[in-house]
């Protein structure tokens, strides 16, 4: 009888061995999802439809387009002052002030004079305490 | 009292000016505690031994929180410690009780401060000794009743579970780490995805994906609709707070409290599971666990004082053992070894003074916390008048900040952000749930390794139900807070049907 | 819209102005560095180690240097990316035992980047057993491995932590080809996760260090705690430089008894092996070699001054600098002996 709850672990293998299970478990679980939601499955098309009908188009794709182009310039722009942290101030500025008049509903050109003048001393507020005071690493 | 001579206005100051530039730290999502810590670690070498850990542990205690500022406003835990605080600070938020979840959750971590620093005070050894009963097996069963939440927190049971299972998953993407025990290999990386994945997805960029950027997301989706305004936080109008909502939760503040500096005295089962265990135990043991989740203020009181908790016991295996109870205090050993001073089983006997200014300094840290966010609260509250567009791109800053600085510069780590704050947003849609995706995410390293490492010592899976009284109760909680889950969604259920 | 051409041409003429700096002093280092460690703790040996001398050299070359703890696959990958010698590392051993253990991300550092000078030794690596163990000595050890007796030693595998393990099992084998078998590892963690696994009864000698075990090697015999030194790894001259007061209750001298000679692991059946942590700098392999040679001048003069010895020993470490050439040459030959050690074992299993 012992022998049925022995088990011997090969430590080289011992990185497989989590993840078969959950997975296991995670197979068993969308299999119960899908018998009990199948009718839900079939109305996918028309609930995404749905979405992207109600959805502020601008906004959302505007949000994200700026976000990536946020992200893959920190990087190079960076590079050029290594170690400054200048990546991240020169992108943040642009990117605050873009992603802040896109958020915007009255665009007055008070509205937009507040924003950029946020959209400068923010970012240049939170460089100067991250790379200056607390000495942290910052693209 | 030798150790009153060591107790100088610089010192005082450090604590205050520590626990102030903690709770900075707390609150913005991103910045953690063991951030604060590190950053000013540097700092201490020129300060000497007990000045030096009078900013630290200030900071540690300011950390801890100060997580709870945007837990309650934004609904984004500032630290990976207050997940649980959003499941009911926020809901209380947006209904315009901000100012009064927030007082709750002040007076609740000061509660737990100051009862974990009594048990690190009067029983840190022998609450040392106790820890170290617990081996790969225990520490497994404490992980698993604290994933036993996952079913609690689940708005549709299947899903829920689901979720979890999936957020575990989703953890073991990378390498087995060598450093917890693991062989070092990679699992689950897709091919070609390897110098980004070989170390999976941190912690952090994936919180704050998940909480802050999926939430900016959906209201973008939404057309960034207008913010409240003044007039709705109810700044000493409407439900104000007293003292009174504690009537009646003193067993729970104590319970919670007292989980959290369990927690903590465990080395290795992560400062999180804390307010995590403290929530759903609050939850089992309610009369109205439907509330949980809905803006109750007893899940806000369990879960900041279950974390604050932790700060007292997370320095118990650190002084008694020289071996730290979470990331923050393993920072603390570099603060001894600067000043050359051993930490380990003889610390306390040898270093009087030092352990006793460091319980003064805890003390003040918590008397200073309470103090100055008890008057900055009127301001705290504010931020939810800002208008949004200008709020959001200022989060969104700083939570690429947070994901950068939390391992020191990885830029995967700011993509990170982006991936998980999509994920959230889909997920949502899909009817997959955020609460137990992320508690699976952060439990399932540990799940996996204690679990693995037990049958890899022990060779059998018996070892689970035999190895000691130890399993043999924590077993029964497991089962206990299984079947409290089943019956509390039964009695959801039926709650529902009657009151449509 | 506020971005006229000409806020456009004063950014630019700026970025100019900043970048000046970088192109005319190629052959030294920038101003702002990046010091990237093969450790995430910033409590750590390697990040100390790497702070007192990036504040060292900071100071002397008039420059910013920012230690990052990013830990070992990260810092290969930023060191990697960088040639301009705006990223420096630091690391030890680890480096070179992870790639000869085959732990994924460990490439050879003797090729794929440019080993550059030493500059302390953690002379802390050691054995421990529990207070009630049969076992008084690393010859009891080997002696019980011999007849047959099963000895675990828990150990977190393929690095540093492994050398002295893979060296028992050498020396058992020369002692008595075949009982190498009986010395196996017991896979673990953290410093916490080995003490553990002794106090559960998993493993019968544990891999630690001076200062994070001196303490428990001080509790009275009969706490479950207790634990004593069997081997310290550290050559004895390498121990002899640590302070005569040694590391809290225990003195050099009674360190001493632990280490080479007075405590025998053999590694030929003539010489004894030994292993010193070491911390050396790594560099991108195409970064221009006059920045080594400023380093090596600037630590030269460091050293000589004698003010971060001080510090070093402070932390029980103990100063070791050899410039980039001298450095290079005795690491190659240190990872060739190990890579004789690990060949030797695994050749017989």
């Amino acid at each position: 009888m012992d022998s049925l709850t022995q088990v011997t672990i090969d430590f080289d293998r011992s990185h497989l061995i989590f993840p078969t299970l959950i997975g296991s478990i995670l197979v068993l679980l969308s299999l119960a999802i899908i018998a009990k939601r199948r009718h839900k499955l079939a109305e996918a098309g028309a609930y995404w439809g749905q979405i992207t009908g109600h959805m502020d188009k601008p906004r959302f794709f505007g949000t994200l387009a700026l976000t990536v182009l946020y992200f893959s310039l920190m990087v190079p722009v960076g590079d050029i002052w290594p170690n400054t942290g200048l990546g991240f101030l020169i992108c943040s500025i642009p990117y605050v002030f873009a992603t802040g008049v896109l958020f915007m509903h009255e665009r007055t050109l008070k509205q937009m004079l507040v924003m950029l003048v946020i959209s400068v001393f923010a970012p240049a507020l939170v460089w100067w305490l991250f790379t200056e005071i607390f000495f942290l690493t910052l693209p | 009292m030798e150790f009153l001579s060591l107790i100088t206005p610089l010192f005082l100051a450090l604590v205050v000016g520590g626990t102030f530039v903690g709770i900075i730290f707390g609150a913005i999502p991103g910045m953690t505690a063991t951030m604060a810590v590190a950053v000013c670690l540097p700092l201490t070498y020129s300060l000497g031994l007990e000045n030096g850990l009078a900013l630290l542990l200030g900071l540690y205690v300011g950390g801890i929180s100060g997580g709870l500022v945007p837990a309650v406003l934004l609904g984004i835990p500032g630290t990976p410690s207050s997940i649980t605080t959003t499941f009911d600070g926020y809901p209380m938020a947006q209904r315009g009780e901000g100012e009064k979840a927030l007082r709750i959750g002040i007076t609740s971590s000061f509660v737990g401060g100051t009862i974990s620093l009594f048990a690190l005070y009067f029983f840190a050894p022998t609450l040392a000794d106790f820890a170290i009963e617990f081996s790969y097996v225990e520490k497994f069963l404490i992980i698993l009743f604290a994933l036993t939440v996952m079913a609690a927190l689940s708005k549709d049971m299947l899903m829920g579970i689901f979720s979890g299972f999936l957020g575990i998953f989703i953890a073991l993407i990378g390498t087995y780490d060598i450093s917890d025990g693991g062989n070092g290999n990679l699992r689950l990386v897709p091919p070609g995805t390897e110098y980004w994945l070989d170390s999976g997805f941190s912690l952090l960029p994936v919180l704050i994906g998940l909480f802050g950027l999926a939430a900016i997301l959906d209201e973008a989706e939404l057309g960034v609709p207008k913010g409240q305004s003044r007039e709705d936080v109810k700044i000493g109008s409407g439900s104000t707070f007293s003292f009174s909502v504690f009537k009646g939760q003193a067993v729970n503040l104590i319970r919670s409290s007292g989980i959290g500096t369990f927690v903590g005295i465990l080395p290795g089962v992560g400062g999180s599971a804390a307010s995590i265990l403290a929530y759903s135990n609050a939850k089992t043991f309610s009369k109205t666990p439907e509330t949980f989740g809905t803006g109750e203020p007893a899940g806000l009181m369990a879960s900041e004082s279950g974390n604050n908790g932790l700060t007292g016991g997370a320095l118990v295996p650190l002084l008694s053992l020289g071996i730290p109870g979470d990331s923050t205090t393993a920072l603390l050993i570099g603060a001894f070894t600067l000043q050359g001073i051993q930490v380990g089983p003889l610390f306390i006997g040898n270093n009087p003074e030092t352990w006793n200014a460091m319980i003064f300094a805890m003390l003040i840290a918590n008397v200073a916390m309470f103090a100055m966010m008890y008057v900055a609260i009127r301001y705290f509250a504010l931020v939810v008048t800002i208008p949004k567009h200008v709020l959001f791109p200022i989060i969104l800053m700083m939570c690429v900040i947070g994901a950068y600085t939390i391992n020191y510069g990885i830029m995967f780590d700011v993509w990170t952000l982006l991936i998980f704050g999509l994920f959230g947003w889909v997920a949502v849609k899909l009817g997959l749930e955020v609460a137990p995706f992320i508690i699976g995410f952060i439990l399932g390293p540990s799940a996996e390794i204690y679990f693995v490492k037990s049958l890899e010592s022990f060779g059998d899976l018996t070892i689970f139900f035999t190895k000691s009284w130890i399993a043999a109760v924590l077993w029964v909680l497991i089962i206990g807070s299984l079947i409290a889950s089943v019956y509390m969604s039964k009695r959801q259920r039926k709650l529902e049907t009657r009151s449509s | 819209m506020p971005f006229t051409r000409r806020t456009l041409l004063a950014a630019a003429s700026t970025a100019a102005l900043l970048i000046q700096p970088i192109a005319a002093a190629a052959q030294e280092l920038p101003r702002n560095v990046r010091m990237v460690i093969g450790s995430t703790s910033t409590g750590g040996d390697t990040y100390q180690n790497s702070a007192i001398v990036a504040d060292a050299l900071a100071e002397h070359l008039g420059i910013n240097i920012k230690v990052d703890a990013v830990g070992a696959t990260e810092a290969f990958k930023a060191l990697g990316r960088d040639s301009r010698g705006t990223t420096l590392m630091i690391f030890h051993d680890q480096s070179y035992l992870g790639n000869l253990y085959g732990v994924t991300g460990y490439d050879n550092p003797f090729e794929e980047y440019t080993v550059g000078q030493t500059v302390a030794i953690n002379p802390g690596n050691a054995y421990l057993v529990s207070c009630d163990s049969p076992y008084q000595s690393m010859d009891d050890i080997l002696s019980a491995a011999e007849s047959g007796e099963r000895v675990r030693v828990a150990i977190q595998p393929g690095g540093v932590s492994e050398i002295g393990f893979s060296a028992m099992k050498n020396a058992a084998s020369v002692r008595a080809p075949g009982s190498e078998e009986n010395i196996v590892a017991v896979n673990t963690g953290s410093q916490s996760d080995k003490n553990q696994a002794m106090w559960d009864d998993l493993a019968d000698v544990i891999n630690g260090s001076i200062q994070a075990n001196e303490q428990f090697t001080q509790l009275p015999q009969d706490d479950q705690k207790c634990m004593r030194f069997v081997w310290i790894t550290a050559r004895a001259e390498t121990l002899a430089q640590a302070p005569a007061e040694g590391m809290g209750d225990t003195t050099r001298d009674e360190l001493l008894q632990y280490a080479s000679p007075e405590t025998s692991v053999t590694l030929d059946g003539e010489e004894d092996f030994t292993f010193d942590k070491e911390f050396f700098f790594l560099y991108n392999p195409e970064m221009d070699p006059a920045i080594i040679e400023q380093i090596d001048t600037a630590l030269t003069e460091i050293y000589e001054a004698g003010e971060i010895q001080e510090r070093q020993k402070a932390s029980f470490f103990i100063p070791n600098f050899l410039p980039a050439e001298d450095a290079r040459q005795h690491l190659m030959d240190k990872r060739d002996t190990y890579s004789e050690v690990i060949e030797q074992i695994s050749g017989d299993s």
